[in-house]
Formats: C-alpha cells, structure tokens, sequence
C-alpha cells in the first residue's frame, strides 16, 4: 500500500484512540460545568446537609451519599463470604464437573440484564422481605443489598477464581507433595499468594455496586433519609440522579445531581487508582 | 489447622456454591412459571396481524412489537457507532501508541469502563439539551442520543478486546507479515485481524448484549412508555429493558403485569443468545491459539 | 370462472364501502386528521396518560402518518419540556404558576378536573378518616396503624416526587402544606402508587380518582367519599384542573390533538377514564 495511505491509516487510528479518551474528559468536564455554579455561590455547605427538600430550598445530599454507602457495603459484606466459598470451589475443592458446572452458571450470570433482577426482585424477594420483618414496605436497604450481592457475585467469582488459579503449579505442587489437604492449601498456600487479587476483585465489586442505578432504584423505596435499620427505605446517588433528572433544569436540585455525578466519578477514579496499584490494569466486566 | 475447621471449609464452599446456583434456579423458575402463559403472538403484535406488523403495513399499538424492533435498531445504531471507532482505537493502542501515551489512553478507557452508566446517561441528557439550547431545536433526548451515549458505554470494551486480540498474538505470527515485505497497515489489516477475528467478533457481541440489556442510559436519553417504531433518528423510541421497567411498577393491571413477565424471558432469551454467541467464538479463538502455539 | 372473480370483486368493493362507511361512522371527531402528518410529542402529568394513550391509539390506528409519543415525568417535567419546547404538549396536573406562564409564554388547556383521593389496600378496613389524621400520618406523628384501629404495624407512607402536581395539590390541599415524613417511600407516576398500595397491606398514598379502581381502597375524609360525584358538587375539596399546556397558541397538530380531547369523542375518552369532562 501506498505510503500516503498508511500514514492516513495512522492518523486515523489515533484520531479514533483520542475521541475515545476525550469522552471520558468530557464527560468529566460536563460534570463539573454544570455542577460549577454550586462551587461559585460558596452554598457548597448546604449541598453536604440531611434535607433534601426542594419548596423549601434544601438540597442536602448527605442521605443519598450515606444510602450508596449503606447498600453498597452491605451487599459486598453478603457477597464476598460467597464468592470466595464459590471460586474456592471452583478453583480448589472441585475442579471437575461440579466446578465447571457452578462457573458456567456464574458466566452466563454476567448475561443477565440488570433489569430482570429488579423486576424479579420486586414479586418475590420484596414481599418475603416484608413479612420477615413485619415492619415497613418490603423496598428496603435488605432487600436491594440482597439483589446487588446477587449482581456483583459475577465479577468476585470470576476475578477470584482467576487469582486462585494465578497461583504458581510448584507451590500447588509442593503443598500436595507435603500432603496438605485442600482446606489446608485454600487457608497456606492460595489465598496469601493471591491477596492482591482478591481485594482487586472486590474493590472491582464495590465500584460495580455503587454504580448500580436500577436494583436500588427499582427496591430500595428511594426514600428521603439516612436509613437506621435494615428495613428502612433508602435512595442511593445514582437513583437520585434517574429520579430528579425530570426536574427544572435551573434549579438547584437539578444541579445538585451534577454534584452527585462529581462524586461517582471520583469514587470510579479511586476504584481505578487502587486496582492499578494493586498491579491490575485492565478493568473489564460488566458495570 | 484441626479436621473440624477443614471440613467447615470445604462445607461453606460447597454451600456457597448451591446456594448461588439456587437463588439463580429459583430466579429462573420463577420467571419462565410466571411468564409461559403469556407467551404468545397477542403479546407481541396486540390485535394487529403479524404479516401486517413484520411487513410494517400496521402499525401495532397494544403489543411488544414497536419495543422490539427498537431494542434491535438501537443496538444496530450504538454498534455501528462504537464498532469503527473501538477497532481503530484498539489497533492504535496494540500497534502505534508509545509508551509515553499509553498509559494515559488506557487510563482513560479503565475510567470509561468504570464510570456508573446513569453518568453516561447524564452526559448524553445534558448533551442533548445543550445542543437543544445552542445548536438547533429539533435535537433533544432522542433515538439518536441514546444510541450514541451507548457507543460509549460499550467503546471501552470493543477496544480493550481488540487490543488483547492484537497483543497476545505469538511473535512469529506478528512479525512473518513484515517479513515478507507487508506494510505495518498491510500487516494488520490482512494478516493480525484476521487471524484473530473471531475474539474481536466475541467482545463486539458481549458489547451488544450490554446494549441490549442496558437501561439506565436510555431511561435518561430519549426512551418513552409509548411511541411507536422510531421512523427518524430525532424521535423518541420504545425498548424492551425500559418496557420491563416501567411496568414494574406502573402496571394497571394483573394482564399487564403479565406482560411485564413476557417481556423479561423475550430479552433474557435475546441475551442469552448473544452470550452463548460470544463464547463459542471466543472458544474457538482459545482452541485456535492451543492448537498454533 | 369470469363471473366468479367479478362476484368477488363486487364482494370486495362492497365490503371496502362498508368498512369505510363504518369508519366515518366512529370517527367523527377523528375526521380532522385526515391527511395529516408529522409528529407529536406529549409529555408530563401521569394522571393524564390513560387519556391520551386512548387518544392517540385511536388517532395513530386511523391515520399511520401521524406519530404522537407519549412519556410521564409529572407535571413540573411537562411544564418545563414544554416551555423549553422539548415537547409540543407539556401536561399538568396542576395550574402553571405566574413565574412559569410568563417564562415561557405558556398557554393553558383545561380539559378535565379530577380528585386527589387517599388510598390505602383493600386488606385495610380503615376507610374513613379525619383530615387532622391525615395530616398526622403524612408527617409522620401517627406511624402506627394500631392507632387508628388496625393492626399493630407501621404506616408506610408513599409520596410522589418534587416534580408531581398531584403531590403540590394534595400537599396544599389536603395536608395544609405540612411537612411529608422523610421516611416515606417514593413513586414515579399514579400507577406506580397504585401498584404499590395494591401490593402493600400497611401502606397509604394517595392518586387521582380516575386511577381508583377495586385493587385499592380509597379513603373518605371527614365523612365524604372521594367520588366524581362529590367532587363535581364541590363537596370533595381535594379537587384539581388537568391541563394541557403550550407554548403560545398552540399550532398543526398540537391545535388538532387539543382539539380532539375537548371534542365529544374526546371528553368522551376523559369520562371513561374517571375524569369530569369539562365540556
């Protein structure tokens, strides 16, 4: 080929590798353009309290923020017991067809909208919810911690497993040579090797269980307040964000989601940081 | 460590792991005893004829039809966008970019691919009403918006499958091209892509099911409860994933509700048809590379 | 076999008169769209979208060059996409304020009124109330249906976004607009609330009279009956205008669709659905 073409050829594939990267820059920028004029009226304070109650010009965002946090930690706190015992079973106990069979079901877990678990969620785990606690609507902080345990369990089980298989065939290899049973190899020899990557795995789990909109939006009851009890109905940042997007574009309220944009972004950032001083750079799974 | 907590191990694993395939059986089950009965042509076309609806000569007005056929335009659309301009990225990435910039680009794609997609879906509403306010009055929230705020939830992974496609090729494939007189372009193009296409074809397909099932972006930029199959890039649209959400908690009634249910197993049946797509080809990309190398 | 075909073409140009005879027979008010195209986008109040997905079935199903789309958002979101003319109708459940009707020039379309009734589930044989109570439970001080007479659990109470006019109303209203407990759940739309109370046994909420029907109870304040009757007569006084709005006289097929709901057939369409028709 002619070289007039190859060098157009070059120009053509960083012109695309820039548009992508600058997506990622405007979306940024976006987020802090529109979320400026908070900074600017020095109210930012205001942003930061527990009301949020807009005919009276309370924007407090603090209840959404402790949500995320809330549900987010609860369902990696119901998550990873599990995803270890699954990608230990996968990877140590049952490396034949019963292993095989539990990582199919976990691949084809990942193909599952998002959508079906809430819906899902609402005609089944929500009324059992209720009656358990006999208390409150069933939409609750338990309930969508539940479903989103459900939903991250993929991206532990999956990263773990890989990490459990990272583990070196001569340190395997010397452990059953000394006669160590598989319980013994799990708690000696796997798991310190592979530390980095199971906190990897989770902390890949809480950016995805943060970043949830749909199951605490669907289940959790997107109340107003910081939730004080398991049955308590919570609303997490990003469904504030699919909640308020409807309203006057210059009012404050609207603003604020902007704010609470800023505030997923950072968390993404931090996700990223830690995952690449971790050692792992590459970052793909379902959000 | 004494027997006792050995076998509590071994216990817990095991039990973790039926308790996953469980929830998941019990998910299922209770979707498909919930939504056979109402699997039939009614859910689709409503009252209109189903060569009148397929042919487009009616329009279908009380059935899934219009959501389907949008689910499926919206994913040609994003794919179409993000496909272009994913490879290209992602051969620049494996092929041309230094050292220098590469971890700025790669930077970059982890924070695309890790952004909570209603960001993306804020981005593509403000986008919109940015251009609305500034460029002209017919753009808004639309069909148009939605498919290009997907492009960019799904580019990430178009481009870090071809670039994974592109760098883990054995040495003496990536160098016997250029030995032979090819050019680098020639090289790529005829030789590096081909050779391994069908892992780029795998991670273009996950990226469609993301597409498919995605609702959060569209729920923000332009997706409506009824109108209809989009006739213009500029209008509003029906999709399955928004369909199931709206009714799930605005049905009026018990039969609508079953709709709902309908709905869920057509889109996890579309979904699970994509993955099991993606993962025979990716399969066969695994044995072609055992079998070379 | 020549007299064969001709029977059947006679056959069919019979019945193609017929149908067509028959169809201008319904239509009537529908004649107006004849030949019409183009698009029409309608946005905003919830209560309102029984009304017009009846409408525009009915307009789309005669006339396929017409395209109406039609997406909730509640009032405030009909208002502003209007003004900001994302939309060629914006809907609302409530009055434009001065502020908004200056802003963006908007015109106001009354073309039903509705009633704002208190809901709880068929299972609560709580069914009447004093408006103090009410009030009482909204903001939280009663939170225990014990006290009212059922059983020994909490009250849940549903609530509607900021960007509702039901809720404006309901809160200026009915509870004398006075505070909403920060515990309470929130919903998108009538339907949503409707559904949630339906599914909810201890729960409380309230939507427009036309969304009432046997999956929820609704609940008589002071002694009166949320019904079409009572709210026609004034004696129900939780009552509202549903409005369409649009941006300066509204023009093509804005001024048709209008047109439409507040003809015969259309007013027609808004008493099926629960509503008083205005005209």
């Amino acid at each position: 080929m002619k070289p007039f073409i190859e060098k157009c050829a070059e120009k053509g594939f960083l012109f695309s590798a820039i548009l992508s990267a600058s997506i990622t820059i405007l979306i940024l920028s976006f987020m802090i353009f529109f979320s400026f004029p908070i900074f600017k009226g020095g109210d930012i304070a205001a942003f930061f309290t527990l009301g949020w109650n807009p005919y009276e010009g309370k924007f407090g965002i603090l209840p959404m923020m402790a949500g995320t946090g809330i549900i987010a930690s609860l369902a990696l706190f119901i998550a990873t017991p599990f995803g270890i015992g699954c990608s230990a079973l996968i990877s140590v106990f049952s490396k034949g067809s019963s292993g095989r069979f539990l990582r199919k079901v976990v691949e084809f877990m990942t193909g599952i909208p998002t959508v079906i678990y809430g819906f899902v969620a609402i005609f089944l785990l929500v009324p059992f919810i209720r009656e358990i606690f006999e208390k409150g609507t069933g939409m609750c902080v338990l309930s969508a911690s539940i479903m989103l345990a459900l939903l991250i369990l993929p991206t532990i089980v999956l990263f773990l497993s890989d990490a459990f298989n990272s583990v070196p065939r001569s340190y395997i290899d010397a452990a059953d040579s000394l006669g160590a049973t598989p319980a013994q190899k799990l708690v000696y020899v796997i798991i310190p090797y592979a530390w980095k990557g199971i906190i990897s795995g989770l902390v890949l789990a809480a950016g995805r269980a943060v970043g949830d909109t749909l199951i605490a939006l669907m289940i959790a009851g997107n109340a107003l307040q910081i939730p004080t009890g398991l049955d308590d109905a919570a609303r997490t940042l990003t469904s504030h964000i699919a909640l308020i997007i409807a309203s006057d574009y210059e009012s404050p309220e609207f603003k604020s989601i902007f704010l609470c944009g800023l505030i997923l972004f950072t968390f993404t950032t931090l996700i990223v940081l830690i995952m690449r001083s971790l050692g792992y750079f590459k970052i793909l799974g379902k959000r | 460590m004494n027997r006792f907590i050995q076998y509590s191990i071994t216990f817990f694993a095991w039990i973790s792991g039926i308790i996953l395939i469980g929830a998941i059986g019990v998910l299922l089950i209770f979707l498909l005893f919930k939504g056979v009965s109402s699997l039939n042509s009614f859910l689709i076309f409503g009252e209109t004829r189903p060569l009148d609806a397929l042919l487009f000569r009616k329009d279908v007005l009380d059935g899934l039809f219009p959501a389907i056929i949008g689910t499926i335009l919206l994913i040609t659309a994003s794919i179409v966008w993000a496909i272009p301009i994913g490879v290209a990225s992602g051969i620049y990435l494996a092929e041309y970019c230094n050292l220098r910039w590469k971890p700025f680009f790669s930077f970059m794609l982890d924070l695309l691919a890790g952004i909570p997609s209603i960001l993306v879906g804020l981005f593509g509403f403000t986008l919109s009403i940015f251009l609305h306010r500034h460029l002209s009055e017919h753009i808004y929230p639309c069909f148009l918006i939605s498919s290009m705020a997907l492009a960019c939830l799904v580019l990430p992974y178009i481009i870090r499958t071809t670039e994974q496609a592109l760098v883990n090729l054995p040495f003496s494939v990536k160098t016997t091209g250029l030995a032979l007189g090819a050019s680098r372009l020639q090289n790529i193009l005829f030789i590096l892509i081909p050779y391994n296409l069908s892992r780029i074809i795998s991670g273009i397909i996950l990226a469609i099911g993301r597409c498919a099932e995605d609702t959060a972006v569209i729920m923000l930029t332009g997706v409506v409860a009824m109108a209809g199959i989009p006739h213009s890039l500029l209008a509003k649209y029906e999709a399955l994933p928004f369909y199931i959400f709206y009714i799930s908690s605005d049905y009026n009634s018990q039969e609508e509700l079953m709709k709902g249910f309908g709905a869920c197993i057509i889109l996890l049946a579309v979904c699970a048809v994509f993955f099991t797509l993606a993962n025979i080809l990716k399969r066969k990309a695994e044995i072609r590379f055992a079998t070379r190398t | 076999m020549e007299f064969k075909q001709k029977a059947l073409l006679i056959g069919i140009a019979v019945l193609l008169l017929l149908g067509n005879s028959f169809s201008f027979a319904v239509a009537g008010d529908l004649d107006r769209f004849d030949g019409v195209k183009g698009t029409l986008r309608i946005s905003g109040g919830t209560a309102h979208i029984p009304v017009m997905k009846e409408a525009a079935k009915r307009i789309m199903a005669l006339n396929r060059d017409v395209k109406i789309t039609i997406a909730g958002g509640g009032s405030g979101v009909g208002i502003k996409q209007v003004g900001e003319g994302l939309v060629d109708i914006g809907n609302s459940g409530r009055m434009a304020t001065d502020d908004e009707i200056q802003r963006y020039g908007l015109k106001m379309h009354k073309f039903a009124i509705d009633g704002i009734a208190v809901v709880v589930n068929p299972r609560n044989p709580i069914v009447k109330m004093k408006k103090s109570q009410i009030i009482d439970i909204f903001s939280g001080k009663i939170n225990n249906w014990k006290a009212l007479g059922f059983k020994d659990r909490g009250i849940n109470v549903y609530t509607r976004d900021a960007s509702s006019g039901t809720r404006k109303v309901f809160w200026k209203k009915a509870l004398n607009k006075g505070e909403i407990t920060k515990s309470a759940n929130f919903v998108k739309s009538h339907g949503a609330m409707k559904s949630a109370i339906n599914v909810d046994p201890y729960g409380i909420g309230y939507i427009s009279i036309g969304f009432l029907d046997d999956t929820v109870s609704s609940v008589s304040l002071d002694g009166i009956a949320p019904t079409l009757e009572k709210v026609r007569k004034g004696d129900y006084k939780i009552a509202r205008g549903l409005y369409m709005n649009t941006k300066g006289e509204p023009v093509g097929l804005a001024r048709l669709f209008i047109d439409y709901i507040m003809s015969k057939e259309g007013q027609k369409i808004v008493a099926e659905n629960g509503y008083i028709a205005v005209k």
